[in-house]
């Protein structure tokens, strides 16, 4: 068997019979289409109204089945009731959304074939909830591109649809739909029987069909049954709104069903999206000795923890990533001296406050910080949300604020290019030098928010201007400031993730920058700026911009190695159990390691990293998991002879910016390491951060550890902290002590 | 089928005849079908692409001008409309591939798993990509008529295919046969 072309592959994989009942049921749909199109000729009806036409009549004769009528007459009655009924539709529509639901019958009515279920559950459940749609105002409209898609629904929709298996609707179905259970069944009341296919005129086929296929329950009422029509109506495009929400932002498949777990400390009325994850368990090293996971330079948890903190509320479990909380200080590791060997590894080994009898790895890590003279040339594209969303002052004006920080962090010869989205998207501001910095300024301040956030070719604007002035060498990145609505152009989530990897690999770079609340799409800033090489971070304050934008621009603009792994193999003659702190998210498959094609984390310019390995030493009675009965203990022994003073051994793996093979760093992990003295408070402080995540997250490994050791431990290790971030952390122990105490 | 008598039907199916247009559905519902599953490479989901694009052609028939060939008119009606069942279906985000159908003689069932797996990957690769696969590798259609269907220069269609062929290639095979 021979591998075939794709091309090969489309042209000789014949589709796959339809069904024949598929092929008749299209024929008699498209034919009623056509006489309804024909009957109604001259009327000159704008294709939407006339698809719901077909629908209010088929409603209205559905009311009527006893008595029959000639095609003609009825027509005429139908279109003068679905004239009647449009108007009530269109007033519906224009009514605030607090007041429309009266015109909602007792239980939602969603028609559902039999066949469809499986599909049309999830619409079935997401009508049974619509209120909660509709109480929302900040809810976005679709893009304008994805509206003829709901008014094709409708029309769809307004067509019969008979069941896919010609078995009739057993009577069992028709079970009270007042049971508004997300599994409610509800007879379809347009339902077509394959065996009334040929009758000439379907519809009046379909009117009189309901009664029999119902007949084991209450048959609906006339006036419901109209009532229920309206109803669909209503919730089709609802659900369309809601589901475009919702798959655009929505948790990758496979972490959905956890996601709907309930947790406990988040406050529910908040719509701030966080990807769900289990924290890291504790490993028994003759059963996995080896660790792997991808470095994490990111910063936006701890931004969003603080800020829930400052408002006097824990923040959600899920909001909380350790490593991004301990990673959001800077620590003194010891760094490299050249561009070449773009950083250093430094690994501590000391008691852990929280075990008694377990150690603490750390592992540190810090980037070479490139010299200002030899800073590439920096091309850089603004790409802001601009929508009505935004007019908050901890949105719009922030990120203006911001900007203008990061102007000075620039070389006059660097360039800046704006573009903003919202209603429709635009080119605020060709590349312009630095040096023209009050160009710049001026149209950083012109931009007002408004609009709808309906989206634009936003993204695609923005990278065609970055791509337009690309600059070889240099660094050429946009800059996505949004408060959470990525409905920038394109709205398959896949596509836009294919889109920044693919510009990734062209060599344009995308960080996003989050600000203000309820609406932050955590989980898609990671995802985005995880495909594009890029940083994502959450911006509370302007004290915050600050610290991302200028002290760390270098290190959000400068990349020096890319797609670093870490990997940390213990050794069982001295190693009993481990546990690897935070880096839930970001851990890697052992194979992954030596796998190129894999992408991993970038380390910027004076970036420092760090890692935290929890381990309980062999003869510890710390242990958690016992010993296996049929385990060969000494079979390990012999491997490890002469490596008794090895904890493990670390191997990272990483690229230059440029490069396209990983390089390989390696080092022991002495027993006797011990922590340097100049490096005993950053050690302490980062077991600290690392202590206070882990409570907040809620782990069930830190003991008796609480706030208050938090509190203690820190505070002895605040040392030089010249822009006062440790001093702020300590504030934020105190207050996560109150809001727990509440 | 010969012109005359295709012009002649779309004609009469123009001015409301009936009968005239359901011949015009048994002619071509399976070149309607055929596109549809060469855009989804899934039974079910052709099937009702299908549907709503013979919905569609009796809304729009009247649309036809006989400027191009009515089959060329028929791929831009029923790409669009798979285009917004697409779209509409958004939300089920579907990763999973196809339920085990029974396959086709001349295939293999490992076939479809392929197809709808590249159908995927084109879908990620950009806009029009898929498009111009179907027209041009699935229906063998010219660069020139395919462009003339989806609206774009001929250099466009040009292009995309190339760059669809490069990252092919570059990506591991898609299926290797043979273990």
């Amino acid at each position: 068997m021979r591998a075939r072309s794709f091309e090969d592959l489309l042209r000789h994989t014949p589709p796959l019979p339809p069904d024949p009942h598929a092929r008749l049921r299209a024929r008699q749909a498209a034919l009623a289409e056509f006489e309804r199109v024909h009957a109604q000729t001259g009327e000159a009806r704008a294709p939407i109204e006339s698809g719901l036409f077909a629908k209010l009549l088929g409603a209205f004769r559905a009311g009527n089945p006893a008595r029959p009528v000639t095609s003609r007459h009825m027509l005429l009655r139908g279109i003068a009731t679905a004239c009647v009924v449009v108007v009530a539709v269109s007033t519906v529509w224009l009514m605030p959304p607090g007041q429309r639901q009266f015109v909602r019958p007792p239980a939602p009515i969603t028609t559902i074939s039999q066949d469809r279920q499986e599909g049309d559950a999830k619409l079935t459940s997401e009508a049974a909830q619509p209120l909660e749609t509709e109480g929302k105002t900040e809810v976005p409209n679709p893009p304008a591109t994805t509206q003829p898609a709901n008014e094709h629904k409708l029309r769809r929709d307004s067509a019969p649809r008979a069941p896919r298996t010609p078995t009739p609707l057993p009577a069992a179905t028709g079970s009270p739909p007042q049971q508004a259970a997300p599994e409610e069944v509800v007879v379809d009341a347009e339902r077509i029987h394959p065996q009334n296919m040929t009758s000439s005129a379907p519809i009046a086929a379909i009117s009189q069909d309901v009664a029999p296929s119902a007949a084991g329950a209450p048959p609906p009422p006339a006036s419901a049954s109209t009532g229920g029509e309206l109803e669909e109506v209503v919730v089709t495009r609802q659900s369309r709104v809601r589901s475009w929400i919702g798959s655009l932002f929505s948790h990758k498949e496979k972490s959905a069903p956890e996601a709907s777990a309930p947790a406990p400390q988040a406050p529910s009325e908040s719509g701030d999206k966080f990807q769900h994850f289990e924290i890291n368990p504790v490993k028994r090293v003759a059963d996995e000795p080896v660790s792997t996971f991808s470095v994490d330079v990111d910063t936006a948890s701890y931004s969003f923890v603080r800020r829930r903190l400052n408002e006097g509320v824990l923040p959600q479990m899920d909001a909380v990533r350790v490593e991004e909380m301990i990673n959001y200080f800077d620590y003194a590791w010891p760094t490299s001296e050249s561009a070449d060997q773009p950083f250093k590894a430094t690994v501590t080994v000391s008691d852990s406050p929280w075990g008694e009898g377990k150690k603490l790895l750390h592992i540190g890590i810090k980037g070479y910080e490139v010299q200002s003279r030899e800073r590439p040339d920096v091309n850089l594209v603004l790409l802001l949300d601009v929508s009505g969303s935004m007019d908050e002052p901890d949105k719009l004006p922030l990120a203006q604020q911001s900007m203008k920080l990061l102007l000075d962090t620039l070389k006059p010869t660097d360039t800046v290019a704006i573009v903003v989205y919202a209603g429709a998207a635009g080119q605020v501001l060709a590349p312009t030098p630095v040096a023209d910095k009050e160009t710049i300024v001026q149209a950083l301040d012109s931009l007002q928010p408004g609009g709808s956030t309906a989206g634009a070719e936003g993204i695609r604007l923005a990278y065609q201007l970055a791509e337009k002035n690309f600059r070889k060498n240099g660094v050429n990145r946009i800059l996505l400031a949004t408060d959470g609505d990525f409905n920038v152009g394109i709205t398959n989530r896949n596509q836009l993730k294919g889109f920044v990897e693919r510009e990734r690999e062209k060599g344009v770079y995308l960080s996003v920058l989050g600000f203000g609340e309820d609406n932050y799409r955590d989980d898609m800033a990671q995802t985005l700026a995880q495909n594009g090489n890029g940083v994502a971070a959450y911006i509370d304050t302007l004290n915050e911009a600050r610290k991302v934008l200028v002290q760390e621009s270098s290190a959000s603009l400068f990349t020096i190695a890319k797609d670093v792994k870490l990997q940390v193999e213990f050794n069982p003659a001295t190693v009993a159990e481990y546990r690897l702190v935070g880096y839930e998210t970001r851990t890697l498959n052992r194979e992954d390691f030596n796998n190129d094609k894999v992408d991993a984390g970038d380390v910027g310019s004076g970036h420092a990293v760090t890692a935290i390995y929890e381990i309980t030493p062999v003869g510890s009675n710390a242990k958690l998991i016992d010993d296996r009965r049929y385990g060969a203990a000494d079979k390990a022994a012999a491997d490890t002879s002469g490596k008794a003073g090895e904890y493990g051994f670390l191997k990272i793996r990483y690229k230059l910016p440029h490069g396209l093979r990983s390089r390989l760093m390696e080092q022991p992990i002495r027993v006797d390491a011990g922590v340097p003295a100049a490096l005993e408070k950053d050690v302490k402080f980062s077991t600290a951060v690392a202590g206070f995540g882990q409570l907040l997250r809620g782990s069930k490994y830190t003991g008796s550890l609480n706030f208050g050791d938090v509190m203690q431990e820190a505070r002895g290790a605040v040392g030089d902290d010249p822009y006062g971030y440790r001093a702020e952390f300590l504030q934020l122990v105190r207050k996560a002590q109150e809001a727990r105490g509440m | 089928m010969d012109d005359r008598h295709l012009t002649g039907l779309v004609r009469r199916a123009q001015s409301g005849d009936v009968a005239s247009f359901g011949e015009l559905l048994d002619l071509y519902y399976a070149t309607i079908y055929r596109i549809a599953f060469k855009w989804c490479g899934h039974r079910a989901n052709a099937e009702d692409i299908a549907q709503q694009s013979c919905i569609k052609l009796a809304g729009s028939l009247a649309q036809f001008r006989f400027q191009a060939a009515f089959t060329s008119w028929l791929y831009q009606l029923v790409i669009s409309c798979a285009q917004d069942w697409q779209r509409s279906q958004r939300r089920h985000e579907h990763d999973a591939l196809p339920e085990n159908e029974p396959p086709a003689e001349a295939a293999r069932p490992e076939d479809y798993i392929y197809l709808a797996q590249l159908l995927e990957q084109l879908d990620e690769l950009g806009e029009g990509m898929k498009e111009t696969a179907l027209l041009v590798h699935g229906e063998g259609l010219s660069h020139a008529e395919a462009a003339g269907i989806l609206g774009v220069s001929e250099s466009t269609i040009s292009w995309r295919v190339h760059a669809m062929r490069k990252h092919m290639t570059k990506r591991e095979p898609l299926m290797s046969g043979g273990t």
